[in-house]
């Protein structure tokens, strides 16, 4: 390795730039456009582990995926208001999710409400639109609807579950590019 | 919502009819034809789906885009 090449690097990582313990950063550091790199170097490698774990599992790596997002969904939601209305809980998890996913409660136009009652079951249509998952499937080539998929589930559930403190559970209707319709089943 | 489908390239192969799970195509004629567009939640799979790309959809919510790989976009530039 040459000297050249040395005080190269050491220039690159060095700066005026004077930081003291009290600074708080207010904004991200670098701008969000120089992260997508980044950001796409972290789709593959999330994209990489999920095949492998689905080789080396099979369908057990549903359950593993499931079981680890309704644990982070019950973490994260403790520390929201608890609520008895499913309404007032979908709001909350709207809130949890902003920036990583979005939905919408949706119905078919021969439905009233967007509470259904059918087949002795109660579920809510949930429309998802922007989903880092989908984005990270489609980067790495992989179906939409397996284990990476079942996180999102989990982190749903796990969340509904810890604001209403009823049981739940989602189920995949459909899969689409630019949005899935799932079904948020009440017991 | 609104969806147009060109009928003079649709083939009549049906896929959308299959594919969406909210009956929003029927065949009529041999031509795809939305007969319930507001039953659409706007996943787009049938335009994935679609040989002929006959479908146009109006009014929708494009989600974030995130998978296309900045290199092949910067190829891509240089070529269109």
């Amino acid at each position: 390795m040459s000297a050249g090449y040395i005080d190269e690097m050491h220039e690159a990582f060095h700066s005026d730039l004077v930081y003291r313990s009290e600074d708080i950063p207010l904004e991200c550091s670098p701008k969000p456009r120089d992260m997508e790199h980044t950001l796409h170097g972290v789709m593959k490698l999330n994209g990489l582990v999920i095949r492998s774990l689905e080789e080396i599992a099979g369908r057990g790596a549903n359950a593993v995926t499931y079981r680890a997002g309704k644990k982070f969904g019950h973490e994260v939601a403790k520390y929201f208001q608890k609520r008895e209305d499913v309404e007032g809980a979908l709001h909350e998890l709207s809130d949890l999710l902003r920036g990583q996913y979005s939905f919408e409660v949706w119905k078919p136009e021969d439905k009233e409400t967007f509470i259904i009652e059918e087949n002795g079951e109660t579920f809510i249509y949930l429309v998802f639109h922007d989903c880092i998952v989908r984005q990270t499937l489609r980067r790495n080539g992989l179906d939409q609807g397996g284990p990476l998929c079942q996180t999102l589930f989990g982190y749903v559930v796990g969340a509904i579950e810890e604001i209403t403190g009823r049981k739940a559970k989602l189920e995949i209707v459909h899969t689409g590019p630019n949005a899935c319709l799932k079904k948020l089943v009440l017991k | 919502m609104e969806i147009h489908v060109d009928k003079d390239a649709c083939v009549g192969c049906g896929l959308c009819v299959k594919d969406c799970p909210m009956h929003v195509y029927e065949l009529q004629d041999n031509v795809s034809v939305a007969v319930r567009p507001n039953n659409c939640m706007g996943c787009l799979s049938c335009h994935e789906i679609c040989p002929a790309q006959a479908l146009e959809h109006r009014g929708i919510y494009a989600a974030r885009r995130h998978y296309i790989d900045i290199k092949v976009c910067e190829m891509l530039r240089k070529v269109v």
